[in-house]
């Protein structure tokens, strides 16, 4: 299976955003409800790491009511990758 | 037969008594517990299976061994299930009350719902139910007996909560196999679907707080459904002379309203 680095999945959060005319900021600690993303856009994410990784990425909605954060969204699906 | 139903419009079915013996699916904990001790209090006889036999269930046993029936047996597990129907009946007298109530939830986007997890959901939430009911009306026909049952739904069936879509899908199904079922019937089983609103525990544990703390401030009574107020419906379409038939009883203090 192929893992994305971190900096990887970045980018694709960018272009998630970058679709609906928005911006990903380069800090981490950035706030998800201010810069709009939302869970479905959470969703489109991790289906865009499934496509390149070509793993089906399952979980619980109880991990994704934690993350609040972009450096949230990063570590929660780069450590999603791992068996 | 132009007519496929049992239903003889012609004439009235005698009133189906009051349920002595009955069946509870999933009786280890939470509200199917609670329906198993409330029915035992009531003086009737029960048997409850669970995957697992919880020390309460063992307890409550203990303490009517005469009246009560309890195993561990998987809902699924169709062969272990007519076992424990054929083993209760020997203990407890004919089974002409069911209670359908083993379920497992679901706290995932449907998009990221493994596959195996949605068909388990179905398998359990949805066929398991229907092989149970068509098992104990099967005996319950085979032997000229009435009786009534009722399907512990939700009220996901009716309104739509994001994590819950395969669990939805199967609470939906069975309210309508409810009122298929009462039609199907002819009102010599009576078959009801109460549809809980969430409960400030278990499956409430799969929604946020926020979406808790919407549904309660959309709630007129001020509060999400407990356990103990589903009791008396439950009780009520087991006993009671109602007329009451293919019906979903949603109890939620109106927060889906």
């Amino acid at each position: 299976m192929t893992e994305l680095t971190r900096a990887r999945i970045r980018d694709l959060m960018g272009q998630v955003l970058a679709n609906q005319g928005k911006v990903l900021p380069d800090d981490d600690d950035a706030d998800l409800r201010e810069i709009g993303f939302r869970s479905l856009d959470f969703s489109e994410l991790a289906l865009r790491v499934e496509d390149e990784t070509d793993e089906e990425l399952n979980f619980d909605a109880a991990g994704l009511r934690r993350i609040a954060t972009v450096g949230d969204v990063l570590d929660f699906l780069a450590d999603l990758q791992r068996p | 037969m132009s007519d496929p139903t049992m239903s003889d419009p012609t004439t009235s079915a005698p009133p189906v008594s009051p349920s002595t013996v009955v069946l509870v699916s999933g009786g280890s904990r939470g509200l199917g517990l609670a329906i198993v001790t409330d029915l035992l209090d009531a003086g009737l006889r029960v048997a409850a299976f669970a995957r697992t036999v919880t020390p309460e269930l063992a307890k409550l046993a203990a303490n009517h061994p005469d009246r009560s029936h309890v195993g561990p047996v998987d809902v699924t597990d169709l062969a272990a299930v007519q076992a424990f129907v054929r083993a209760a009946e020997q203990h407890l007298g004919p089974i002409d009350g069911l209670v359908n109530n083993a379920a497992v939830g679901q706290d995932s986007l449907h998009v990221h719902t493994a596959t195996a997890d949605l068909a388990g959901i179905v398998e359990t939430n949805l066929t398991a139910p229907l092989q149970l009911t068509r098992l104990v009306v099967r005996r319950m026909l085979a032997q000229g007996r009435r009786g009534r049952i009722v399907n512990i739904t939700s009220i996901c069936g009716q309104r739509g909560f994001p994590g819950l879509v395969a669990y939805s899908a199967t609470k939906g199904g069975m309210d309508a196999a409810t009122r298929s079922l009462a039609r199907e019937l002819g009102g010599r089983v009576l078959v009801n679907a109460v549809a809980p609103g969430f409960f400030a525990s278990e499956m409430s544990a799969v929604l946020g707080q926020t979406q808790l703390d919407q549904i309660v401030r959309r709630t007129p009574t001020g509060h999400l459904t407990e356990p103990d107020e589903v009791l008396p419906v439950v009780r009520m379409l087991l006993r009671e002379q109602t007329n009451i038939n293919g019906q979903v009883l949603v109890v939620d203090g109106a927060a889906s309203i």
